[in-house]
């Protein structure tokens, strides 16, 4: 079991290091590829895939 | 304790005779050495040391009541010393009005003498006298015994009597007959001490599985499997528990080491900062582009924070980082809100003012950001101001390694303590909340 649990510390910490050196995150993003490069002379023919928002008004 | 396959001495010593009971033919195994033999057939229990076999007390019970699951005459190695199982016996223990019975067997070689296996619920020790005296270590609490620097912690003490009875024994053996048992533990071993009248004799146990038994005397089929946990069973989570603890103290070092290097070397630098307005009451298109920004070095984590000036408000901005030279996009959206105000508990706040969040594995290039920033409309102007940092440590999978280091630690430990709790829960020290959970050894 000692072994068992050396080897699973060694894989978490080794997973650790390269979440860190390759820059993972948790956060949700998503990734699109060839964006026209005319986006910049007019972002509004981009739509992202979170545009129309439903926002919950919060507050008590 | 070592085992091994059977190994019959070369030449038995079997000595025939017959019971004055029934007639029936003794097999005296043990022979001089005996001091009480039963008849297999009428169960007198016979006096060995008297030529004539006086019967010392006629036991009526039937010969298929308790069949010793090894039979007598069975042969075996134990500690690289051949022995045969010559006698059989039942004790019984009554704990608040309940029975709980055991099985000793007699082993005899001509050699050594005498020494005795137990078995209780599938669990067996291999035991032996003792040639020297423990120490009381009386202390608060509980009392103990030493033996050879060892410890033992007193675990019960209980009269037992014995109730059944089957070949050759060392002493004066009567059913019925009670003496006070008291064990003290050390796992995987036991001290017994036994009490009758002003004779005290100890013995040590040690724990031995039944498949190590089977295995010695060669006898068939499977031991029955051990039910609950036995007084001096080896816990097989306690020496793993420490050792388990010390590698998880090692790993949260190397894990604060990793933290603090992380932390160091990472480059935390400030790659785009703009200050922008939305106004909610404007009509038209709200997306635009900002200027393009480097992100130099490796891949690494881009974190975009967000800090507005919304008050009892919400601004939603949907984000794309897109590479200049690639095409390729990061598409998110983040949502900044705060409310605040007073009602009967007293005053509340919800939310915050700024946001930021970890764009993942974003490789060095030129990129530049769209923003499409939405509100509610006519709430005035938000003002708010994007900042991109790059490579900056996720302290976040540091939290979630630790837990992952943790969670087994702690769960070994808890089944160590689970264990514990279930051995003692047996014993005259059980602990208060105890609940037998069904284990009745």
């Amino acid at each position: 079991m000692r072994n068992l649990y050396m080897i699973y510390g060694v894989i978490v910490l080794g997973l650790l290091g390269m979440s860190e050196y390759r820059g993972w995150s948790l956060a949700s993003v998503n990734e699109v590829k060839n964006v026209p490069r005319s986006v910049r002379d007019n972002p509004g023919s981009y739509r992202s895939v979170y545009a129309v928002y439903h926002h919950y008004t919060g507050g008590k | 304790m070592s085992t091994g396959g059977p190994n019959p001495p070369s030449t038995p010593h079997v000595k025939a005779m017959n019971c004055p009971g029934c007639g029936a033919a003794l097999n005296l195994r043990s022979f001089t050495q005996a001091v009480t033999v039963v008849c297999d057939s009428c169960h007198s229990i016979l006096d060995a040391q008297d030529p004539q076999l006086k019967v010392l007390q006629q036991f009526k019970k039937a010969t298929g009541e308790d069949p010793p699951l090894i039979p007598l005459g069975s042969r075996g190695k134990i500690r690289g010393t051949a022995y045969e199982a010559v006698g059989f016996q039942r004790r019984t223990i009554h704990v608040e009005g309940i029975p709980y019975s055991w099985h000793e067997y007699v082993l005899f070689n001509p050699y050594k003498g005498f020494r005795y296996l137990t078995e209780y619920n599938g669990h067996w020790n291999d035991t032996a006298t003792l040639r020297a005296l423990p120490t009381l270590n009386p202390y608060v609490g509980q009392v103990s015994v030493a033996y050879l620097g060892e410890t033992y912690r007193h675990f019960q003490t209980a009269q037992a009597s014995t109730t059944f009875v089957l070949g050759e024994f060392p002493w004066q053996v009567r059913v019925g007959e009670a003496n006070e048992v008291t064990d003290y533990i050390s796992p995987p071993r036991v001290l017994s001490s036994e009490r009758s009248g002003n004779e005290v004799t100890w013995s040590m146990g040690e724990y031995i599985s039944g498949r190590d038994i089977w295995k010695t005397f060669a006898l068939p089929g499977d031991p029955p499997a051990p039910i609950g946990v036995y007084e001096n069973q080896p816990s097989p989570f306690s020496t793993n528990t420490k050792a388990i603890w010390t590698i998880f103290g090692a790993f949260a070092i190397f894990l604060l080491i990793m933290m603090v290097g992380f932390a160091s070397s990472a480059r935390d630098e400030e790659a785009f900062q703009g200050a922008y307005i939305f106004d909610t009451s404007a009509r038209g298109e709200a997306s635009f582009v900002t200027d393009p920004f480097e992100l130099k070095g490796r891949t690494s984590t881009l974190e975009l924070s967000t800090t507005t000036n919304v008050d009892n408000n919400w601004i939603y901005l949907n984000y794309a980082l897109i590479n200049q030279d690639t095409g390729q996009a990061y598409d998110f959206g983040r949502e900044v809100s705060y409310y605040h105000g007073h009602d009967s508990d007293g005053s509340w706040t919800e939310g915050s003012r700024s946001d930021s969040v970890a764009i993942p594995s974003v490789p060095p290039g030129t990129y530049f950001l769209r923003v499409e920033p939405e509100s509610d409309s006519g709430h005035g102007t938000i003002h708010y101001e994007i900042t991109a940092k790059r490579d900056v440590p996720q302290f976040s999978f540091f939290g979630i390694a630790l837990l992952a280091l943790l969670v087994p630690a702690a769960l070994i430990t808890w089944r160590s303590i689970n264990f514990e709790h279930l051995r003692w829960a047996e014993s005259d020290h059980a602990p208060m909340e105890s609940n037998t959970g069904g284990d009745d050894d």
